[in-house]
């Protein structure tokens, strides 16, 4: 009986942590033993994966125009074609729909994986090329000085993305560089090489000017799209690998030693990224009204305090849960933004900021547009009319017109007097000629 | 040419004639970390016997000696966890754990006999069932009898499902059986073709590693008809070798099986492999090479002679060494090849006894930077550069100070070639990277347009960075600085871009209402505006207004007009004007003919007056 209570709670709370259904392509099937823990560690999460050959005939992503699966991870650098209906446009499309993709190629990136990474705003270099650093090595490297060691400290400076990376041991990589276009705002170096990297064939002496030098070789690029959709491509598989996850590390060159690589760490933060379990926000309720009502009114006067207030959640563990953050703003808009302010935030997720509303009159929006690296784009637009003075609400009495109204009502007073004194006054000097 | 071609008959030939070998053994590491994860298998407090199995069988095939409190420990959990009605299985794992920890009590296994007996005579047993209740029988030293009901069994079972993992439990049974059992040879050439190849490297059967495992344990039990060639162990080795990630229990219990069955086998897979680093320096020149079988473990009989057939330089396909025997090392499988040859790239033909394999390693060497100059030239090249001597590690002494018109001019000669001679530039953030043109002599130049390659204006460190694969000190040199001022296009126009962080907060101003005069000022115009009213009352005050002609009959009149004038100081402080109509029209009427009145009243007494003039 205790038992199968037990089972019951495991398979509530299961349910709870289940994420989307994942598509695994693989070149072969020793690539799901080579990148177990990887995958483990998804499968723990509660994600349902399916393994494909990527050139399984029978491979679909959608069946009657629902997609079966929230989240692809391709697996398969050497592919040279997707089997079944998969293409780079129905992956295209997938990316449109909202769908997550995790790409990881090698030296020897097929085509199909290049066609899609430019689509996604990445430029994978040559065939054989690796990126080489003769000053950060691992000593375990095979002599072309490929297995590299990258420091923690040129991962993107977003923890949302990447987790903590203060104390994260340096990273094993070995694959090619990949280009970023560095004026694509969506795209995003997650991991760069060091200024001593460079990505060429290791054989051919270097004749023309390598394809990514320095710090300009993104190792692993992300991309958020603008409808949230999220896609990373690592040019290293072996980054996800269990020999990379578990391997001590020693730089062959200076000799900066840590008993286990910083790659599960990372790869667990970027695989928890890229499928949306981080840096997810959702606009709870927004709420507006003037600072001594409660309601929001019908419209606005200018010049009226306003309060406004925004609930932010993110997610968190299967969960949503308040946002805090202290950078939220707020912009009341017309056309150009006429106040843009801070939100005050506390503990529940709830940002608030009260403002005079400007003494110009018209339609105006209430927006909220917190876009940073890593979180989904938190977009709200609210909108209200704000109209001039009615003629009851100008000043009343002014003191320099003090004299007009002296003038009338002294004025009033005296005609008012004056026909009193006109009407009955007795004419004195009739009497004295009379008399 | 034609020597390349000697060459490459030669190497097929030797490909040919003798047997390949594999690329690696168990090393040290992954047994600690077997034996990691087997303790930690022992230690979690598990409800599953097999676990405990796992751990225990992972210590045995380690040749570890179990902890005695772990031992005691695992015994009592064991105890507590038997049970002789359990199924099958947790029945053979609970007595084989209970044989391989050598446990002191003895586990209460009555019935446990009967029901192995039951099991093996069972129409419905699956193969697994049986392979279960055989082991179990074989661990409690009781005959199997009724063998030919057995291999009935199984040979039924196997025409429902004959997956590759059910003829792997079948030949484990087949092979307790003894002489009886010799029906499964006829599978088992179906069971190797069965087995899939990956890359042309690796060999596994479709399920796993516990699937290739079984399989292959179970063949290794006969040894005569396993027709498994040595091709295919050493596939096979290759990928159990592969598999050396595993982390679960089960997998490294599974594992070490399949290759201690392996490296006891005829056809135990030879691993020919560069101990310790795959390169060597010039100073250092000795390369160890260990030959030794899967399990890391020496050779009996020791093979000989190892010699390194060839050594060939890969760059440019040279054979610099040719049958130059290999001293032995230090340890037994060890075996010293000095190379004495100069920094580059090797392929190694290394024959052991019949196995060969070709290894690659690398010779390295120190590079030396000789006279680096450093210097600005003229674009146009009106004028001849002046170049500043410089020895490395020092710095450049003065700061370098160029203009758009400017190029940078750099000049240096290696010791030999590398693969990366790279100038760097940097500021903040920003880094510019220019390689090193070749020359010849090892002289490399390089010549930079600092008007069209550098982004803006600004004081940049000059780093030269110089590496390679076969060089032992890879260079990153800090040669000093230069401080660029661009002319013209150094303020880049920066088109929109979407700024990720918070913007600047904007406060509206409000209008400023107009200035009005000072209160007093208005106040004394107030009191101004009321004085020709005060005058007048003084004034009449003075001559004396007498109101001898007043009648009661003008009350209403005055009433009225004074309701008026009231009625329009209501309107100017809160009616509007319709309500002030409203009132209007009755007063109004009112006064109207109360004025009339009054006026009439007034006509009338004048009249007489005028008579009495």
């Amino acid at each position: 009986m205790i038992k199968f209570l037990f089972l019951l709670v495991i398979t509530l709370f299961s349910s709870v942590r289940s994420q989307g259904n994942t598509l695994v392509l693989l070149d072969n099937q020793v690539i799901k033993e080579t990148h177990s823990l990887f995958f483990k560690s998804l499968q723990d999460r509660g994600y349902s994966l399916t393994y494909k050959i990527a050139d399984d005939a029978s491979l679909i992503l959608s069946k009657y125009g629902e997609y079966l699966y929230e989240n692809l991870i391709i697996f398969a650098p050497s592919v040279v074609e997707f089997g079944g209906n998969l293409n780079v446009d129905t992956i295209t499309q997938f990316i449109d729909n909202g769908g997550n993709v995790l790409i990881a190629g090698s030296e020897s990136t097929g085509d199909v994986l290049r066609e899609l990474a430019s689509e996604v705003g990445f430029e994978v270099d040559e065939e054989g090329a690796f990126v080489i650093d003769h000053l950060n090595f691992d000593v375990s490297d095979e002599g072309q000085h490929t297995k590299l060691l990258v420091s923690s400290e040129n991962l993107i400076d977003a923890p949302v993305i990447v987790g903590t990376k203060k104390d994260v041991a340096p990273l094993l990589y070995q694959g090619t560089g990949i280009l970023a276009d560095s004026e694509n705002p969506l795209v995003l170096p997650l991991l760069t090489a060091d200024s001593t990297a460079y990505s060429y064939q290791p054989d051919q002496p270097i004749k023309e000017y390598p394809h990514a030098v320095g710090k300009d070789t993104v190792l692993i690029a992300g991309l958020q799209a603008r409808n949230n959709a999220r896609v990373v491509f690592s040019g290293s598989l072996s980054f996800f690998s269990d020999e990379f996850f578990t391997s001590s590390i020693e730089n062959a060159q200076n000799g900066v030693k840590s008993p286990k690589s910083g790659n599960e760490d990372v790869a667990t933060a970027i695989s928890q990224w890229v499928f949306k379990e981080h840096g997810r926000l959702r606009v709870k309720s927004v709420n507006h009204h003037k600072a001594s009502e409660k309601q929001p009114p019908h419209d606005y006067t200018i010049m009226d305090d306003v309060v406004y207030t925004i609930g932010i959640e993110i997610y968190d563990n299967g969960k949503w849960k308040p946002f805090t953050a202290n950078d939220v703003q707020l912009e009341f808009v017309r056309i150009d933004p006429f106040v843009r302010m801070t939100l005050q935030s506390n503990p529940k997720g709830v940002y608030e900021a009260q403002f005079k509303i400007p003494d110009v009159y018209g339609v105006y929006q209430f927006k909220v547009d917190y876009d940073r690296v890593g979180f989904t784009r938190l977009y709200s637009i609210t909108q209200v009319s704000v109209r001039p003075l009615e003629h009851t609400q100008y000043e009343r009495f002014i003191d320099c017109a003090y004299p007009y109204y002296a003038g009338a009502f002294s004025m009033m007073l005296g005609v008012f007097v004056f026909s009193i004194v006109f009407l009955h006054m007795k004419d004195d000097e009739k009497k004295t000629k009379g008399e | 040419m034609f020597l390349k071609r000697i060459l490459v008959f030669l190497i097929v030939t030797i490909f040919a004639t003798s047997h390949a070998s594999i690329g690696g053994y168990i090393c040290p590491y992954s047994r600690k970390k077997f034996l990691e994860i087997a303790t930690r298998a022992l230690n979690t407090n598990t409800e599953d016997i097999s676990v405990i199995y796992f751990g225990a069988n992972s210590f045995k095939l380690l040749n570890e000696a179990l902890p005695k409190d772990l031992k005691t420990a695992s015994c009592e959990k064991l105890n507590k966890l038997f049970k002789p009605t359990a199924d099958l299985s947790t029945l053979f794992y609970g007595l084989s754990t209970n044989k391989l920890l050598g446990c002191d009590s003895k586990l209460s296994v009555e019935g446990v006999v009967k029901i192995a007996q039951e099991a093996l005579q069972s129409d419905v047993s699956s193969v697994l069932d049986l392979h279960y209740a055989s082991e179990i029988l074989t661990l409690l030293g009781q005959p199997l009898s009724n063998q030919q009901k057995i291999v009935q069994l199984i040979q039924a079972q196997l025409k429902t499902d004959d997956s590759v993992l059910n003829l792997g439990y079948a030949l484990h049974i087949a092979a307790l059986l003894g002489n009886s059992g010799k029906f499964i040879i006829n599978r088992i050439e179906d069971i190797v073709v069965q087995a899939d190849e990956v890359d042309g490297k690796l060999l596994q059967w479709e399920g796993g590693l516990s699937t290739t495992s079984q399989i292959l344990t179970g063949l290794l039990k006969f040894p005569t008809s396993n027709q498994l060639t040595q091709v295919q162990a050493d596939k096979l080795g290759n990928y159990l070798l592969s598999r050396t990630t595993v982390q679960t229990p089960k997998g490294v219990s599974v594992l070490l099986e399949a290759v201690t069955a392996l490296a006891a086998s005829k056809i135990s897979p030879v691993s020919i492999s560069i101990a310790g680093p795959t390169s060597v320096t010039v100073n250092k020149p000795e390369l160890r090479i260990q030959v030794t079988n899967i399990l890391g473990q020496p050779l009996k009989p020791t093979p000989s002679p190892v010699v390194a057939q060839s050594a060939t330089r890969i760059a440019d396909d040279v054979v610099v060494l040719a049958k130059q025997p290999l001293s032995p090392g230090t340890k037994e499988s060890e075996f010293i090849l000095p190379l004495k040859l100069e920094p580059g790239f090797y392929k190694i033909l290394i024959n052991a006894g019949t196995h060969a394999a070709t290894l690659n390693a690398r010779v390295l060497g120190p590079i030396e930077i000789k006279n680096f100059e450093i210097g600005l030239s003229d674009a146009d090249g009106s004028s001849v550069p002046k170049l500043e001597k410089i020895t490395f590690p020092n710095k450049c002494s003065k700061i370098l100070k160029g203009d758009s018109g400017q190029n940078l001019l750099v000049k240096f000669t290696l010791s030999q070639q590398v693969h990366q001679a790279f100038l760097r530039l940097s500021a903040g953030k920003k880094e510019i990277i220019f390689v090193a043109g070749y020359e010849s002599n090892n002289q490399y130049k390089i010549e930079a347009d600092l008007g069209q390659e550098l982004p803006l204006s600004d004081t940049f460190t000059i780093e030269l960075i110089i590496g390679d694969s076969i060089i032992t000190n890879p260079i990153r040199w800090n040669v000093g600085n230069i401080e660029v001022k661009l002319s013209g296009a150094a303020t880049q126009s920066v088109g929109p871009k979407i700024i990720r962080s918070a913007k600047p907060e904007i406060v509206h101003m409000f209008r400023q209402p107009d200035k009005r005069p000072a209160e007093v000022v208005s106040l004394f115009f107030t009191a101004l505006t009321l004085t020709p009213f005060l005058v007048l009352l003084v004034s009449w005050k003075k001559i004396g207004v007498n109101f001898s002609n007043f009648t009661p009959l003008a009350i209403p009149f005055h009433l009225g007009f004074g309701a008026i004038l009231g009625l329009f100081a209501l309107f100017w402080l809160k009616l509007n004007m319709f309500a002030t109509c409203a009132y209007l029209i009755p007063i109004g009427g009112f006064t109207f003919f109360a004025g009339q009145r009054l006026l009439s009243h007034v006509a009338k007494n004048k009249k007489p007056e005028k008579a009495d003039k």
